[in-house]
């Protein structure tokens, strides 16, 4: 009798499970189906078995993922039967990367195509949706590179996520909307992300700072900073959290960036603090310039030269800023003399608008006073006519 | 000059022309006031007339060009800031000034037989002030009135029939472009000053005709009283206290180019998106804001079709207004009380625009 109910309960368990189980796999599959139907490879008329090759739907070993995706992606001549300009060299830099040489090594918890890509709902990048399009790109790294758990078991600081997040690029990219901005891809790659070596990295960023790095690849520094093993632009600027450059940076005081190197005696001292002098003047004469203009403005006065001088002093900052990366006094001193002598043209010109206002005011004083005296003789004159009719 | 004096009489009939304006006289009485609007729109058109002679020495009109030019002539061109300046603001007193010649003339009565036409002209050179305004509007090429002129043309679109045709000669084409501006140019240099010379040259025909019409109210309590209206001569006393009201708006005009001068703002950008908050001058404010809040459609009509046919309605009953009211104390109250509804109406409008334009 006991032995016949626990006969029963044991086929009922097995049933309960047995419908458990496919009730969660048609529920994983009607996700996967309805993910699909919005799936690039979907609008490219492909169906499940171009991936489930072998007709089976349970998930892939991780390792095996890469090498699917490029049965198709590194196969120019199907490729191009979709898109004749489409990259087919994904596969070869996965391999080269820093997730791809780990995979291969049997480490399964590194990235592989679908942890960035997605599975079933495979987007293109430039679809505002895809979880790698530049504005959602640092977010998906992040969401490995940021946790503490998961860094901690590769020896990484989760920490860069952070970092980029309170950069200059960050604000261009997420705030202003500028999606030319770097993100993670733009330094690190995308398939082949690896870090950047010390060697290479003043490449990665002449990538958009050309002019910069032009300057810094010509000047004495070069070879230091070659010599002594020193990454280039990093020294000064960092990496993940590159903040916007101030005037202040340059200087052998506390708190100046060249000062981590320089202690301010010798040549390179007065230099720097030459430098340091000119930016500073530039910037306080080009702020009291303006306010003249605005004042100008304010009070109704065209002053569009004064403008354009500081227009063109403005960008002799910008160049000045630009030059400090030859770390010479010249040509950084004259593009700042440059930029004083647009500075003083602006505020003359904001300075004589405000004498000739006084010259208006004063005029109209004049002239107001001469029609007063006309209007009380009139009034007089007509208080004395004869009495109307 | 002893010489000058006998040389001129013998040419010129002076004597007799000062004569007559001695003999000739204007009633003085509680409202005499009102009667000075005339003489000061008339003093600012001349102002208008004299500023915009010199403006025409450097102001070129094409699109390449009217903005720079206006640039030059504020910055370069001596005193080139105030005549233009003085163009700009005495057009805006101009306006105002003929509203309340038009606004007093109405609320006096002074419409009645047999001052018909000089009415239905002053109507005309008021309509024909505005149309100054909004072809003067565009000359200087800037953002604010590109904009405001493609608005404005736009609504001219809504009359059945003509509107798409009328857009097009206002317009000189589809859009506003260079073409817009030289036709507007035409017009505010051209044309509308050779219209408005000859009905001013009317009007002061048919003042000095019929002289000043004294209200039926005065009228009424002078018979009452058993007197008679006081008259003053027109020269010295009236041309006197006209001169007086002219100096004070020169003064005015004065005050306001120098602490006020007028904004050249940015160049017109025709491929730019208009800019928040265009709107038109103020004194067509009233009607841009019915615009906005008259419903899309009214019983199956266009909202904005029927707002504008009420304001051309509007301006034909004001137009003949002579020949619709009848000269008697019911007709007056109805005509007054009209009078007040359509300057509240225009006041509510305008206040309403001037409110939802603030920050």
């Amino acid at each position: 009798m006991i032995c016949g109910r626990a006969r029963t309960m044991a086929v009922l368990c097995v049933a309960l499970v047995l419908v458990a189980s496919h009730v969660h796999a048609q529920t994983a599959g009607d996700a996967a189906r309805a993910e699909f139907r919005d799936d690039v490879h979907a609008a490219a008329g492909l169906t499940c078995p171009a991936c489930h090759t072998d007709g089976g739907y349970a998930a892939r070993p991780r390792t095996a993922i890469a090498p699917l995706c490029a049965t198709c992606h590194s196969d120019a001549a199907f490729m191009r039967r979709f898109d004749p300009q489409v990259r087919v060299d994904q596969f070869l830099q996965y391999q080269t990367s820093t997730h791809g040489r780990r995979m291969a090594s049997g480490e399964t918890r590194v990235a592989t195509c679908t942890d960035c890509h997605g599975a079933h709902g495979v987007r293109r990048v430039r679809d505002p949706r895809s979880p790698v399009a530049p504005l959602n790109v640092a977010a998906t790294c992040g969401r490995c590179h940021a946790d503490a758990s998961r860094m901690r078991a590769f020896g990484r600081e989760p920490a860069p996520p952070h970092d980029w997040s309170a950069s200059v690029h960050a604000a261009a990219l997420l705030k202003r909307g500028d999606t030319s901005a770097p993100t993670c891809v733009a330094c690190h790659g995308s398939h082949g992300a690896t870090p950047p070596g010390v060697t290479s990295v003043a490449n990665v960023c002449a990538q958009c700072h050309l002019r910069e790095a032009e300057l810094f690849r010509a000047s004495p520094k070069k070879d230091i900073f070659d010599a002594i093993g020193q990454a280039e632009c990093l020294v000064c600027h960092g990496n993940h959290r590159i903040e916007a450059p101030g005037d202040a940076w340059v200087g052998v005081e506390a708190g100046a960036v060249c000062e981590q190197c320089h202690d301010g005696t010798g040549d390179s001292g007065t230099i720097i603090r030459r430098m340091r002098t000119q930016l500073d003047e530039l910037s306080g004469a080009a702020s009291a310039a303006d306010a003249v203009l605005t004042r100008a403005e304010h009070a109704g006065m065209l002053v569009d030269d004064g403008r354009l001088a500081l227009r063109d002093a403005r960008e002799q900052q910008v160049q000045s800023r630009v030059l400090v990366h030859a770390f010479a006094a010249e040509p950084f001193s004259t593009a700042a003399t440059r930029g004083l002598t647009s500075v003083r043209s602006a505020r003359d010109a904001g300075e004589a608008a405000l004498r000739e206002l006084q010259v208006r005011r004063r005029g109209l004083a004049v002239a107001t006073l001469l029609i007063l005296a006309f209007l009380v003789t009139l009034g007089m004159k007509i208080r004395r006519l004869p009495p109307s009719a | 000059m002893p010489r000058l004096r006998p040389w001129l009489e013998e040419r010129l009939p002076l004597s007799d022309l000062i004569q007559t304006l001695r003999r000739k006289t204007v009633p003085h009485h509680r409202y005499s006031l009102w009667y000075y609007f005339g003489g000061t729109t008339l003093f600012l058109f001349g102002i208008q007339v004299g500023t915009g002679a010199l403006l025409l020495l450097y102001y070129r009109p094409s699109a390449a060009e009217a903005y720079e030019s206006v640039q030059f002539i504020v910055t370069r061109v001596p005193f080139g800031w105030l005549v233009r300046s003085i163009h700009a603001w005495a057009a805006n007193l101009m306006v105002a000034s003929a509203f309340a010649h038009l606004f007093s003339v109405l609320f006096l009565h002074a419409y009645r037989r047999p001052r018909e036409l000089t009415w239905v002209s002053g109507v005309i050179l008021l309509l024909l002030t505005l149309a100054f305004g909004f072809t003067g509007y565009l000359l200087p090429w800037n953002e604010v009135s590109f904009f405001a002129t493609r608005v404005g043309t736009d609504i001219a679109a809504t009359v059945p029939l003509i509107g798409h045709g009328l857009v097009r000669f206002m317009r000189g084409g589809n859009d506003v472009t260079g073409a817009t501006l030289t036709r507007l140019f035409g017009f505010h240099v051209a044309i509308l000053p050779a219209l408005a010379t000859a009905l001013v040259a009317l009007h002061l025909l048919l003042v000095q005709r019929h002289g000043m019409s004294v209200p039926p109210s005065v009228e009424r309590r002078a018979a009452e009283n058993g007197q008679t209206i006081r008259a003053i001569p027109f020269l010295p006393h009236f041309l006197l206290r006209d001169l007086f009201a002219w100096t004070a708006v020169l003064a005015l005009l004065a005050g306001l180019s120098t602490f006020y001068p007028w904004e050249l703002g940015a160049k017109a950008d025709p491929f730019a998106a208009a800019p928040a908050g265009i709107r038109p001058e103020w004194y067509f404010l009233w009607a841009f804001e019915t615009l906005k809040h008259v419903p899309a459609t009214i019983a199956g009509v266009s909202g904005e079709l029927i707002a504008v046919g009420a304001m051309g309605l509007g301006a034909l009953a004001a137009l003949g207004l002579p020949f619709l009211a009848r000269d008697t104390p019911r007709a007056r109250r109805v005509v007054l009380w009209a009078g007040l509804g359509a300057l509240g109406f225009m006041g509510a409008m305008t206040g309403l625009a001037l409110a939802g334009g603030m920050p």
